[in-house]
């Protein structure tokens, strides 16, 4: 009887550490897995040239679902996320980032902040994003922004309260196709941290 | 003591072969465990889009129904059934900046996309079909899609960089939108 309990036990037991290896696993593969074979980085941004294409192995179709649900492809649109600065410091909101460069060869174009659990800051301008549309070029003919905890003068500012990861997001709206064909000819938007992070 | 061992190695081997077939059926069963939440859940109940056009609100901070909504774009969505027969979408937005309608199959991929300048400035109609349907009629005008799944996901998007001030233009653009099974 007690040998009986005790390989019901251990039953439980092995089932159970399967279980949590088994989908914690693949809940790290799916959000923390180093880029694979069809994944590009191009200064801090990196993209899947596969995402929301039909021909999308596994692991690229459970990543995009868990973090870019209902993507388009390629050719209809293009992702590139930033997760860290252009000196390689993780993302946070409390910091002050500069983000600048030449607006990207496609039709439209935006730069979005997001919290770390992929939606929006409750930014009180309601300024979500810098786009095609909102971004003032200067006299070179490229765009700036700030995102943090405080506006930075004369600069469009999207605001990022709280202290948690950040995550930018540029979307590139029917890119040109030079750029689809080698997406890692992106002028990359730079990232630059200003200041101290906010306390 | 060899019994031992091999019962202790044959145990181990289970193990290891129950946590990779838990691993590979947790990636492949991801994609389409959260379409059903989106297609079926409280939320797309709640919008009644079970072949019928919905219209969600603006993005802002508060939207938390799918993950990185773009604020930049005007969403309208549909969930197409094909079960018992084609499902007929129609769209004449009428816009000139950026729109585009995308289907997506119950495992996420996206199948099919029509944007503003694929549409040329006419209207967008589709004649949906399941991936068994024998169905070869199809409406006068209509373009025939075979959709790889039963069910799926429509998603329209309409690029509003200001909503505020755009708004008598882009929401009747929008809500010409159809997704209707005859």
């Amino acid at each position: 009887m007690k040998s009986r309990l005790r390989r019901v036990t251990e039953f439980l037991v092995w089932s159970f550490a399967a279980l949590v290896l088994g989908i914690g696993s693949a809940w790290w593969a799916v959000k923390k897995m180093p880029s694979g074979g069809d994944s590009i980085q191009v200064g801090a941004w990196k993209a899947n040239t596969r995402a929301g294409s039909t021909d999308a192995d596994m692991y690229t179709r459970a990543g995009i679902a868990v973090n870019a649900l209902l993507a388009l492809g390629r050719s209809e649109t293009m992702y590139f996320v930033a997760t860290t600065d252009d000196a390689g410091k993780p993302l946070r909101s409390r910091c002050t980032y500069r983000v600048s460069g030449a607006p990207p060869k496609a039709r439209w174009w935006s730069i979005t902040a997001y919290a770390d659990d992929m939606f929006l800051f409750d930014a009180p301008n309601r300024h979500y994003s810098l786009n095609g549309t909102s971004a003032q070029l200067d006299e070179k003919g490229d765009f700036a922004f700030t995102t943090g905890a405080r506006e930075t003068a004369g600069l469009h500012w999207v605001p990022t309260p709280g202290d948690r990861g950040l995550v930018m997001t540029l979307r590139l709206y029917n890119p040109e196709p030079s750029l689809q064909t080698a997406p890692s000819s992106l002028q990359a938007p730079s990232i630059v941290a200003i200041g101290e992070c906010q306390p | 003591m060899n019994d031992l061992m091999s019962g202790r190695m044959k145990t181990l081997l289970i193990f290891i072969a129950a946590v990779v077939a838990i691993h590979f059926l947790t990636i492949w069963a991801a994609p389409r465990l959260i379409m059903q939440v989106v297609m079926n859940g409280s939320r797309a109940q709640a919008l009644n889009m079970q072949n019928r056009a919905a219209f969600s609100a603006p993005i802002t901070a508060a939207s938390r129904d799918v993950v990185m909504p773009s604020p930049d774009m005007l969403y309208s969505m549909c969930v197409f059934d094909l079960s018992k027969g084609p499902v007929r979408v129609s769209a004449n937005p009428g816009l000139k900046s950026y729109w585009s309608i995308a289907l997506y199959a119950a495992n996420s991929d996206n199948f099919f996309v029509v944007n503003d300048r694929q549409a040329g400035g006419a209207p967008v109609d589709l004649w949906l079909v399941g991936p068994e349907s024998k169905s070869a009629v199809t409406p006068t005008g209509s373009k025939l899609i075979a959709s790889p799944s039963t069910q799926g996901f429509l998603l329209m998007r309409v690029l509003t960089g200001n909503y505020e001030t755009e708004k008598s233009v882009v929401e009747p653009a929008r809500r010409t939108l159809r997704c209707d099974q005859p």
